[in-house]
């Protein structure tokens, strides 16, 4: 089965009609449908899963394996949210095609197995447009017909209720588990079975929305298909290699960028019949040669504890705004957070992405971190104990209290930026876990060279970068390996020794301690030797004690000026947060709770309304 | 002492307390658990719910549905029929002795850690959950939340005053609370540690004895009903103590323990305090409770090592099963 005719070799083009994009996509939605069915093995009714269920029976394939799978693989239902989602899928591509006995086996399950609503925002959206749609198959089901004694009518009310807070709050303050490059697909799942099955009109149109605002938040730190910039969330597998992530496998069903990747949320997405506006394909091929900077509000994950200084409430919940700043490059994205303790365990509070001819196997990135673990953290997050809290969440996130760890953020870390110079500082107490801090050197990053200016020197496909520590440190090579406990886990950390060999990191132990990122494209120099000789000519003073700062100017030939626990000045002019926008950046326009979200491509304007569920598209005079 | 294996259960969401009963106890032992010492390479226990001590066959057996996270059980004191549970999906309520259930919170509500029955009128629960307080004035069937006055809503226990059962005493991250309005309000005890709450129990032999374990400056005691408090227990003065108890029968006995401490016992009313860890499968308790169908004999939950008990104030400690579980509440209830 050959990829779609006109996705093989060809440059995608932005300026493709709506009719041509919609026909192109869908070809990319059958192709992977395709492929989950070819790949299926009748023979074994152990595996499969239900995505691969669904597929089959929306194709009226292997129909006796998909019966024998779904009992096979419910025996004793586990995974709650990743239980529920993949079963409603099945039971909607399952409508007219399973049997009564099927039906009945199904209904069992819902009835019995009393599912948990989790402990994260993806969570509790996964569980709400699950038990939602299961309800609405099923809308005369009496309390005893549920696993929480709630008649269908009960659960699709609170179901409803939640979906629309949820909605509310993410268009109003920012999303919680904000532009993760894994966990994209964990709300984009929800959406699309919203989108694609809820029959009432207002919950599809709010699915449908929700995707077109997913993707958008995507689509303008994207480059060739990879998610740029900061990330709630992200596996350290994935961290090495951006071309792996699931934000990636929707590049290329949803932009046709890189390369096709079996994805289960793409096996969803191509079944629900959802198809984005054109205008977020053009925004992602068309933008031309001109670098921009994308300015968003998101918030941390709701804070139960130790909420802080800058904590606000929603509707008595507590968290802290996060303000991500990313400077969008053709060649590549520099983007950032200003650093603390913004969300649990995963948080990557800046990185560097270059593109590639093919990304595929390479490390073409770069961030660092102070590896942080703490109870503080944990109970911060989640409702555990201060003594068994890191114990439990390194259960599953097993490189979580690691000093060798890839992600996380810390308290003692603040981060500036402007445009392609970033500055961290850190502030490390004395007693601190892991009293250290780490950046990754990718073996993508070539000809690495520490010059006697203090600079450290290298390019990774058309970039050139300058890292200045401003302590010393060492060379360590990425060195956790750890696969869980039980050999299991593989999306997690399988081949990870493969993916970071070669790839180093610079840790220095100085507790106060700091660097500047200096980023540029090599097009605007003669040679790397151009280039060195132009950073190391920039001005540039520091202090460490008794509080970190720096004054630098840059390669724009801007003044930058930064303090640990202060705010970043620039030319004079201090940046201020308070006004900062949900969505600001030359595609994307949208007011703190607002509620809605331009989109701007030339002339065309996309406007998302979720207070009145309404999407309007107008045209501009040309200018 | 057998020791359990438990297993997944396959089918029945809930199995009735009655049928798990036997001989004429009122009264039962509890442990709300989750199996976490066998929990690899995933954030899901192994196995998680709610089990009952049955003398008669001298092992645990589980009530209630297999929920992840439920963090304790309450049964209605002049009721035994209507039970509820904390969940972290919210609260969960028989009204039948446990032959049916039903998540009775909303969307809005969720992570309880525990809940407290009005014994006078049970149309009144509150419920202590992370987020703050939840109360009902239907007997559960509707919640709302109530946490005017707190500076803090991180709360993790909650006590109604029997004598006067508008007087409701919450553990918070800002110390003692109490409301004398059912829990329509609340006012901090000025004279309770500012700091997170861990347990707090209350002794029914003298109930003008109240007992507190924190985290971070262990064990606090109050001799007049609640309006003072002062720290006990120097040994323990720094330790997070997740466990305190006061025994039923002798006001003069009481138990603490924590992260690290063991157990420690004072026989004298608080004055001074024993350590009584040797034995123990692990220093590390998160539970504890004494037993008001054996005089004496005190429950303590290890992390995962183990729950014991002991007749003879920890000179000697049993094995009590429930090996590699994280016992989050430890106590007792009504039983039809």
């Amino acid at each position: 089965m050959l990829l779609p005719t006109a996705l093989n070799g060809q440059q995608p083009d932005p300026f493709l009609s709506d009719a041509e994009l919609a026909i192109q996509f869908r070809e990319r939605c059958e192709y992977v449908i395709d492929q989950v069915v070819k790949n299926t093995d009748p023979t074994n009714t152990a595996r499969g899963g239900m995505f691969t269920v669904a597929a089959n029976l929306h194709r009226g394939a292997n129909l006796e394996w998909a019966r024998a799978h779904i009992r096979e693989a419910n025996e004793t239902p586990t995974g709650a949210m990743f239980w529920m989602h993949p079963m409603v899928l099945m039971m909607e591509t399952g409508r007219g095609v399973l049997n009564d006995d099927d039906w009945a086996f199904i209904k069992e399950l819902w009835r019995t197995y009393f599912p948990y609503r989790g402990d994260t925002e993806n969570h509790w959206i996964m569980y709400y447009a699950s038990i939602y749609l299961a309800a609405e198959m099923f809308p005369d089901a009496g309390p005893d017909q549920w696993y929480n004694g709630k008649s269908s009518a009960e659960n699709m009310a609170e179901a409803k209720e939640y979906i629309s807070d949820w909605i509310h709050i993410t268009t109003s303050y920012g999303q919680g588990e904000y532009d993760s490059p894994n966990y994209i697909e964990e709300y984009t799942r929800p959406m699309a079975l919203l989108a694609g099955w809820a029959q009432d009109p207002v919950v599809r149109q709010q699915g449908k929305m929700m995707m077109d605002y997913i993707l958008l938040d995507y689509v303008v730190e994207n480059i060739d298909g990879l998610y740029g910039g900061a990330h709630s969330r992200l596996y350290p597998r994935y961290l090495l290699q951006p071309s792996l992530t699931a934000g990636a496998a929707h590049g290329w069903l949803f932009f046709n960028q890189g390369e096709y990747r079996p994805n289960a949320g793409n096996t969803l997405i191509a079944l629900s019949g959802y198809t984005p506006p054109p205008i977020l394909y053009r925004i992602a091929h068309g933008r031309g040669d001109e670098a921009y900077v994308q300015r968003e509000l998101k918030r941390t994950r709701w804070r139960l504890r130790h909420a802080g200084p800058d904590a606000f409430e929603i509707d008595g919940k507590s968290t802290t705004p996060v303000y991500k700043y990313s400077y969008v490059h053709p060649d590549y994205i520099l983007g950032s957070s200003q650093g603390g303790l913004l969300q649990p365990i995963q948080q990557q509070t800046w990185s560097l992405i270059w593109r590639e001819d093919d990304s595929s196997g390479k490390t073409n990135t770069m961030f660092g971190l102070q590896p942080y673990s703490s109870p503080l953290e944990g109970t911060m997050y989640f409702p555990s104990d201060w003594d068994t809290v890191t114990d439990l969440i390194a259960r599953s996130k097993v490189d979580y209290d690691s000093p060798d760890k890839l992600e996380g953020g810390s308290p003692y870390e603040h981060v500036f930026q402007e445009e392609s110079t970033l500055i961290a500082l850190y502030d490390i107490p004395e007693g601190t876990r892991f009293p250290l801090i780490s950046t990754l050197f990718s073996r993508d990053l070539k000809d690495r060279v520490e010059d006697q200016s203090g600079w450290i020197f290298g390019h990774g496909g058309p970039v050139y970068v300058a890292y200045r520590p401003f302590a010393p440190g060492e060379w360590k090579e990425v060195d956790w390996t750890g696969l869980l406990k039980s050999g299991a886990g593989a999306w997690f950390s399988t081949n990870f020794e493969e993916l970071a060999r070669g790839s180093q990191c610079f840790v220095s132990e100085s507790l106060k301690n700091g660097y500047i990122v200096q980023v540029a494209p090599i097009s605007e120099f003669e040679s790397f030797d151009a280039f060195k000789k132009a950073i190391r000519e920039l001005p540039l003073q520091y202090e460490l004690s008794p509080t970190p700062s720096v004054r630098f100017t840059n390669l724009a030939g801007k003044e930058l000026v930064a303090t640990y626990g202060g705010q970043l000045s620039v030319d004079g002019k201090a940046v201020d947060h308070s006004k900062w926008k949900l969505f600001d950046g030359p595609f994307s326009r949208a007011e703190r709770e607002s509620e809605t979200l331009e989109i701007h491509y030339g002339q065309e304007r996309y406007k998302l309304d979720f207070k009145s569920l309404s999407t309007e598209t107008t045209i501009l005079e040309a200018e | 002492m057998k020791h359990s294996v438990f297993t997944l259960a396959t089918g029945l969401a809930a199995i009735a307390i009655a049928s798990q009963l036997h001989g004429s106890d009122h009264s039962k032992i509890f442990a709300a658990l989750a199996m976490t010492k066998a929990q690899e390479s995933s954030p899901i226990p192994t196995d998680s719910g709610v089990f009952l001590y049955d003398e008669a066959s001298d092992d645990w057996h589980r009530t209630g549905p297999v929920i992840q996270a439920i963090n304790s059980i309450t049964t209605d004191p002049s009721n035994p029929e209507r039970l509820f549970l904390a969940c972290g999906n919210g609260i969960v309520r028989s009204l039948d002795g446990g032959e049916t259930w039903k998540m009775t919170s909303g969307w809005r509500e969720s992570d309880f850690t525990k809940i407290a029955i009005d014994p006078k009128n049970g149309d009144n629960v509150y419920a202590a959950s992370v987020w703050g307080i939840s109360v009902s004035r239907d007997g559960g069937e509707t919640w709302n939340p109530s946490n005017k006055g707190l500076a803090e809503k991180y709360s993790r226990t909650i006590i109604i005053d029997e004598r006067k059962p508008k007087r409701v005493m919450l553990g918070t991250a800002d110390g003692v609370y109490q409301s004398n309005d059912g829990a329509n309000t609340w006012r901090p005890i000025r004279t309770s540690p500012k700091l997170t709450i861990l347990r707090i129990a209350r002794s029914q032999a003298n109930l003008d004895l109240w007992i507190a374990g924190t985290e971070g400056q262990g064990v606090y005691l109050s001799r007049n009903d609640g309006k003072s408090w002062t720290q006990t227990a120097s040994d323990l003065a720094d330790k997070n103590i997740y466990a305190v108890a006061v025994d039923p029968f002798d006001a003069s006995r009481m138990a603490a323990a924590g992260w690290g401490t063991g157990v420690w016992i004072s026989s004298d009313g608080g004055k001074t305090w024993l350590d009584r860890g040797d034995g123990l499968p692990s220093q590390n308790v998160t539970s504890m409770t004494f037993d008001p169908n054996h005089k004496g004999r005190l429950w303590v939950s290890t992390f995962e090592e183990g729950t014991v008990y002991s007749d003879r104030l920890g000179e000697d400690w049993q094995d009590g099963g429930l090996m590699g579980a994280y016992v989050y509440d430890l106590g007792v209830i009504s039983v039809p």
